[in-house]
């Protein structure tokens, strides 16, 4: 390689690394410094340096800990239904019958609608005075009186993954129609005629055609899955009693609500840090497959 | 007995197909219909689920440039969406094209950056928003699109490179070879050659990137809180968070927000989702 394309090389990448370094690497340090401070939200450079009591205190804040467990509940049911659902769609718009290619088209709409969109949609359906769940259900005769469904301890988180599995079961679908529409249908007309019935055949054929396009899927929802933020606050805060509050939401409030900065920094920290061994984990674990 | 299990198998399929589309549908068309219901029609008890007649005032309020109105505020969101958005992608995507180029044809020590780039696509936006709060308000960029549009750049950019290089990996590299015997230099052989390949998926990369900023709420909510640059998720979330009970008016800022995105969806189905599927649906 001349000095001349070396040269040319970097000077291609380096508009790149600017942006990167300016609004993801530099904001990612400051992050981290300040996760060993007292700032506050708006203090005028009187934070000082605490060491690592923030890391103490954090890692014994049971409502962290909570949040912790609330957003890997969160994560784990939304995307195993969306992951299920999703596949059992594709299959299902990928047999012929009339009308499917409505329904093909009208599976983008739950991806296309907005995460914010979604979640005023499904809190006016979910309202508890005039809602459009608690009329059906009491009209169908199902329930006796309305139901508070986002106020409630034991039904808000069940009622915000209902919402959210709404919206993105819809993309794994797609991608997983999208390679449906790529398998060869010789391939599955020798297994029936060699006698292999239909479970054999998906578990055969179908299954493993899919699995590369399902594990892309998986990570693109895993990926937003854990960070979950949006929904939750638009549809409860993170109430009733805390009982829907996210880690990201619990990093929210203690640095914009409760104005405390540093501290916000240091579980923010955590949570990046666990994030990153559970990627890295189950990366580990692809590759290893592969 | 083979016709009736098939017979069994079409009643089946078609209950699947009935309840599928009633799910996917139902949802989104309660929020069209109460767009057109008026107050009194959504707050009554049994609910009225087909409106007396369609009432559009909530559109034409939300659509009305009037002093301190809604409609100020919402129109205004609209255009600082737009704007937001666009300038994200755009600064993204002259960034990432280049960058994509030299990663996809001059693999090494340089990757190191693509990986760092789609690795902070996995990390959560509250990393890097306490910093970003606390610069932005001691320079006095809050409250800019400009200075959002950049912030949505931690979001669309790692998207976009890693997007862009998949692209250019199925570009042929023979090409840009012929070019060089013919003398191109370096700037012709990545504007004459690759990029009208190129184009195409470009247009995929922009349309996917475009939805995701327009989705954007976490860093809108924090670093926007008047009409210069609120964005329309802001606006619409404020306004389904008051204590109010017009359920109509929200439904229509709700489906006005959906119909760029959903437009799109509706018309690029097949190439967004090829450029979703993007690595994995090769191998």
């Amino acid at each position: 390689m001349s000095k001349k394309t070396a040269r040319n090389q970097i000077l291609l990448t380096v508009p790149m690394i600017v942006i990167m370094g300016a609004v993801i690497g530099w904001p990612l340090i400051r992050t981290i410094l300040l996760s060993f401070t007292d700032a506050q939200l708006m203090d005028s450079g009187t934070s000082g340096f605490v060491g690592l009591a923030n890391f103490r205190n954090a890692i014994t804040n049971e409502g962290f800990l909570a949040s912790l467990k609330i957003s890997a509940i969160f994560a784990f049911v939304v995307v195993t239904s969306e992951m299920i659902l999703g596949t059992a769609v594709a299959l299902l718009v990928n047999e012929p019958f009339k009308g499917r290619n409505l329904l093909r088209a009208f599976l983008i709409l739950p991806w296309a609608v907005p995460t914010v969109v979604n979640a005023i949609m499904w809190r006016l359906i979910y309202n508890p005075e005039y809602g459009a769940l608690n009329s059906l259900l009491t009209q169908l005769g199902l329930i006796d009186s309305y139901i508070s469904w986002l106020s409630s301890a034991n039904m808000a988180l069940g009622a915000i993954i209902f919402a959210d599995v709404w919206k993105n079961f819809s993309l794994v679908a797609l991608i997983a129609l999208a390679s449906l529409q790529t398998l060869s249908s010789a391939q599955v007309d020798a297994a029936k005629i060699d006698g292999a019935n239909a479970l054999q055949r998906f578990g055969y054929i179908t299954l493993p055609h899919l699995i590369p396009s399902l594990q892309v899927a998986l990570v693109l929802r895993i990926i937003e899955a854990v960070k979950v933020f949006d929904i939750i606050y638009i549809m409860t805060k993170g109430g009733p009693a805390n009982r829907t509050r996210s880690g990201s939401i619990f990093v929210y409030q203690e640095a914009f609500t409760n104005s405390r900065m540093g501290s916000g920094a240091t579980y923010a920290v955590i949570m990046v840090a666990l994030i990153m061994i559970f990627i890295l984990f189950y990366m580990r674990i692809i590759t290893k497959k592969r | 007995m083979r016709s009736r299990t098939n017979k069994t198998k079409t009643i089946l399929l078609y209950t699947a197909a009935i309840l599928l589309f009633v799910y996917i549908i139902a949802p989104f068309l309660w929020l069209i219909i109460m767009s057109v219901s008026s107050s009194e029609d959504l707050t009554t008890r049994p609910l009225r689920w087909i409106p007396k007649r369609i009432n559009l005032s909530s559109y034409a309020e939300l659509l009305t440039m009037g002093i301190n109105s809604r409609g100020e505020l919402f129109l205004h969101g609209l255009r600082n969406s737009l704007v937001t958005a666009l300038l994200a992608v755009a600064i993204s995507m002259v960034v990432t094209i280049p960058a994509s180029w030299v990663f996809s044809r001059h693999p090494g020590k340089k990757n190191l950056i693509l990986y760092a780039a789609i690795f902070t696509f996995m990390l959560p936006p509250v990393a890097y928003a306490l910093p970003l709060y606390r610069i932005l308000s001691q320079i006095g960029l809050l409250d800019k699109s400009f200075s959002l549009a950049l912030v949505y750049c931690t979001i669309v950019l790692p998207f976009c490179v890693w997007l862009i290089k998949e692209n250019i990996d199925a570009i042929p590299y023979e090409l840009e070879e012929a070019a060089i015997i013919d003398g191109a230099g370096l700037f012709t052989q990545i504007t004459k050659v690759v990029l009208p390949l190129l184009l195409p998926s470009l247009g995929t990369v922009a349309l996917l990137s475009l939805i995701m900023a327009w989705d954007e709420y976490f860093y809108a909510m924090l670093f926007t809180n008047s009409k210069q640059a609120i964005t329309l998720p802001v606006v619409i979330a404020n306004l389904a968070s008051g204590r109010q009970s017009n359920y109509n008016l929200i439904a229509a800022g709700g489906v006005l927000a959906s119909l760029p995105p959903v437009i799109i969806g509706f018309l690029f189905q097949r190439s967004l989702i090829k450029g979703l599927a993007m690595g994995g649906v090769k191998e």
